[in-house]
């Protein structure tokens, strides 16, 4: 029996006052329904209801081959972002695990601060880089790399390389906390039973960290496919991804039916994602 | 072996060759803004051929910059006090509560968070047309509330569940009323994650862009819109100014939190 056990009689008369907690989560609560579940159900409701009832803006929508290249580019940059940070996170992740104090908390300081730095602020220093004049187009000209500047902007190429950078904190941190939960002695257990570098790397560690490589790679993916701000700025009107179609439908063609029809395909994708999450990795990565 | 750095042989050049230019990706477009506020010149030339202060000159003397400013910083500032409240009666519901559902309730409270913010954006956008709240300070204060909220539940919520109950109670056997208890024991005890629900309410609201450009109008806009249509136009000078005063503001909340957690520590 614990403390709290044998002291739970005394406090019955005052949970009374608060007989379920209810009472206490009714703000937060109205405050949601009114100013999120509502808006988002209204607008998801109008993709069904105008013009008229029906399900016509789906139709529009799939049967749009520029919609469905805006989906297009919506996947394939995702997909891409997610592959580049993957394969740029994970030895990151593995190296803030193991350096030397120094230069892992260096390193950890430098990702936390890219994390937390305005969005625009990431994204104004990519434009300014990125630009025909820009310096890496300028170097790249004086090295005699190219001869022409590379487009590297106002294209997906410009959207992909921002939307990485982006990114990669949300790759790195959970990665590493994977990696740091790795017992070592199971490498001490590979390396007395023969096993070469590649092969503890291949059968041990890749394994170990699948599941966390899976939890930031959906997590990664399910934010890049509803992306706004980086593609708006970095991106081209010819190329558009599906947040920026969904703003554009609605502040420049007024269509709110097939805004909401847009928005509905959009969550569709995201919460899917997020139950696969949820099921195979539990409630506490998805949140983390 | 793959766990020691010391004994991971020719693995160890390549893991530390990716680090550090992972490591310069990550740091050299900060820095390169900072670097281009104080360049004096126009279009941005790296490196700069001179320094200067007028790019900050300009940004002060602008009222409509200074004024921006001050929006997003009263927004931001009302979002902080109302989502740490609501936040931590939430929180006393949701992990002290016994009514059915609290899990379902804690995922609908932190929905917000995991959809696509332009969706949310765009409804909010219509709904406030309805209600005339496009454009007005209580409209952009109930939307960014809806944002912050979650990072104050979580916050709260862990601190909660860290926090031993038994002292509360202890407080209660010796006389206090429940409310005098949850005010002079279970608060000072929480104090760390009240603290961090602040400091991410503030960020949440004030660096939030996509539902404030929806719901903006000439005479109400927050910085974050005032770069993006900066941005939109021209890559002056100035937003690297702004930027940099931008990147300042975050590194010193990162230290304060930093600060805090030691504080806990010892």
């Amino acid at each position: 029996m614990t403390v709290s056990d044998a002291m739970h009689p005394a406090s019955a008369p005052v949970r009374r006052r608060l007989p379920s907690g209810l009472a206490a989560v009714t703000p937060a609560l109205v405050l949601v329904a009114v100013v999120f579940v509502l808006p988002v159900l209204a607008l998801l409701l109008r993709s069904v209801l105008e013009p008229q009832p029906g399900l016509q803006n789906y139709a529009a929508f799939f049967a749009s081959t520029t919609y469905l290249k805006v989906l297009g580019n919506t996947f394939l940059v995702a997909a891409t972002v997610t592959v580049a940070t993957v394969l740029l996170g994970f030895p990151v992740a593995w190296f803030l695990a193991i350096a030397p104090g120094f230069w892992s908390r260096l390193l950890f300081a430098i990702v936390i601060l890219s994390m937390w730095t305005n969005l625009l602020a990431r994204t104004y220093a990519w434009m300014v880089l990125l630009q025909r004049t820009g310096i890496i187009n300028r170097t790249l000209m004086d090295l005699g790399l190219i001869a022409e500047p590379l487009p590297l902007i106002n294209n997906l190429v410009g959207v992909t390389i921002g939307m990485t950078y982006i990114m990669l904190p949300f790759m790195i941190l959970p990665l590493h906390a994977t990696i740091r939960s790795i017992d070592p002695s199971v490498f001490q257990a590979a390396a007395l039973c023969g096993a070469s570098r590649w092969q503890a790397f291949t059968r041990v560690m890749l394994p170990l960290t699948a599941s966390g490589i899976a939890a930031g790679a959906l997590m990664v993916f399910v934010m890049s496919l509803g992306y706004f701000i980086t593609p708006a700025l970095l991106g081209g009107t010819s190329n558009m991804m599906l947040a920026e179609l969904i703003a554009q439908l609605v502040q420049s063609l007024l269509d709110w039916g097939l805004a909401g029809a847009a928005a509905l395909i959009l969550l569709t994708i995201t919460l899917a994602i997020y139950l696969v999450q949820l099921r195979f990795f539990g409630f506490g990565q998805a949140r983390s | 072996m793959l766990l020691d750095f010391s004994r991971l042989g020719a693995w160890r050049v390549a893991l530390s060759l990716i680090a550090l230019l992972v490591g310069a990706y990550l740091l050299l477009p900060i820095l390169l803004i900072v670097a281009l506020s104080f360049g004096s010149s126009q279009w941005l030339q790296f490196p700069p051929p001179g320094w200067t202060l007028r790019w900050y000159e300009e940004l002060v003397d602008d009222p409509e910059w200074i004024a921006s400013f001050l929006t997003s910083f009263q927004i931001a500032a009302v979002v902080t006090v109302l989502s740490v409240l609501i936040g931590l009666m939430a929180s006393f519901g949701l992990t002290r509560g016994t009514f059915r559902g609290r899990e379902a309730l804690r995922a609908l409270f932190l929905t917000p968070m995991i959809l696509p913010v332009v969706v949310l954006a765009v409804a909010l956008y219509a709904f406030f047309l309805r209600l005339h709240l496009n454009g007005t300070f209580v409209g952009f204060v109930l939307a960014h509330l809806v944002i912050a909220l979650p990072f104050s539940i979580i916050a709260i919520s862990n601190a909660l569940e860290r926090f031993d109950r038994d002292i509360e109670t202890a407080a209660i056997v010796c006389g206090a009323s429940p409310l005098e208890a949850k005010i002079r024991v279970t608060l000072p005890g929480i104090r760390l994650g009240l603290v961090s629900a602040a400091i991410f309410s503030f960020l949440a609201s004030w660096d939030e862009v996509v539902i404030a450009i929806f719901m903006a109008s000439p005479d109400l806009q927050t910085l974050p819109v005032r770069i993006f249509g900066t941005l939109r136009q021209d890559l002056s000078p100035v937003i690297a100014a702004v930027s940099t005063a931008l990147i300042a503001l975050t590194a010193a909340l990162m230290a304060l939190a930093a600060l805090l957690r030691k504080d806990a520590r010892s």
